[in-house]
């Protein structure tokens, strides 16, 4: 598995594009398909799962055999001021705790930015 | 040698900033990018004047249309320019509207500026980790913002990230 983190608009998923050669088809965003190569920007996908009730980190635990060969990318919205929506704050650690398991059962983890790889793991 | 520095705020990019200016050499230029709209602006203004006492800087005051700057100085010279992010909302929030065109125009200028001034550092800010669904004027800010980052990354020779004073060179090198 290959993370790939960093800010907004950093260049993350130019980034894996390249490096990997995907297509649109590879990729899907904001959601979870065991099917793609490509998870792109799962923190979407989190805020909606808390939404639900759902803890994310749990879902990738369980899932983490199908994240073996996957290009995951994600957006670190861990550094702003703490929100006022208890939904977005519930989102915000959520997303801690699921990009530190991700980034614990990763090769690679990569953080861009300003378009600038940096390899963290 | 061109230096682009971002990183959170109050970490100690200017300061860096200016070091490596006053480094470079003169003529020593300051491009004050800030136009200030009450008295906390007055007021940071005065403090980071007080800060470039003694450091050999002239001001050129440009809020706007950058490359207007190099018609009253030296090319050759060093510049700071300090920053863009107040630079993108100069241009980009006038008179209760959104130019939407702001980004890529002052992308297109600062690429411009360090290709025609290539001792030249830039501060930017990064703003680019919250927890937040910002309405659509400020999320088309910060994305405006990142376009011109990873423009000016991808120009100047060096890319560096400041934090809490240390720096990490993500392109080139440590400039001191």
């Amino acid at each position: 598995m290959i993370l790939i983190t960093g800010g907004s608009y950093q260049g993350k998923l130019d980034y894996a594009k390249a490096r990997f050669a995907l297509t649109d088809d590879d990729i899907c965003i904001g959601k979870i398909d065991f099917d793609k190569k490509c998870l792109a920007y799962i923190d979407r996908y989190a805020l909606e799962a808390v939404k639900s009730g759902l803890e994310p980190v749990d879902i990738f635990r369980a899932n983490v055999d199908a994240l073996r060969n996957k290009i995951i990318i994600t957006t670190d919205i861990s550094s702003g001021i703490v929100p006022m929506d208890p939904a977005l704050r519930a989102w915000r650690e959520a997303c801690g705790r699921m990009n530190s398991y991700l980034a614990s059962q990763a090769d690679e983890v990569w953080r861009l930015f300003c378009g600038i790889p940096q390899r963290l793991k | 040698m061109s230096t682009f520095i971002s990183g959170g705020c109050k970490n100690g990019k200017s300061f860096y900033a200016q070091r490596i200016a006053k480094a470079g050499g003169l003529p020593l230029y300051y491009i004050a990018t800030m136009i200030p709209h009450d008295s906390e602006d007055d007021a940071r203004i005065l403090r980071h004047q007080k800060e470039r006492e003694g450091w050999g800087f002239e001001t050129l005051e440009c809020g706007a249309d950058i490359l207007s700057c190099l018609e009253k100085a030296d090319p050759a010279g060093f510049f700071l320019l300090d920053s863009v992010t107040a630079l993108l909302s100069n241009e980009m929030f006038t008179a209760e509207r959104m130019n939407p065109d702001a980004p890529g125009k002052i992308a297109g200028e600062l690429v411009e500026f360090v290709k025609r001034a290539p001792r030249t550092v830039l501060v930017s800010d990064y703003i680019y980790s919250d927890a937040n669904l910002y309405d659509e004027w400020t999320e088309a800010y910060r994305r405006g913002l990142a376009r011109i980052d990873r423009a000016l990354a991808r120009a100047c020779d060096d890319v560096l990230e400041v934090v809490h004073g240390q720096v990490i060179v993500h392109k080139g090198r440590v400039p001191l």
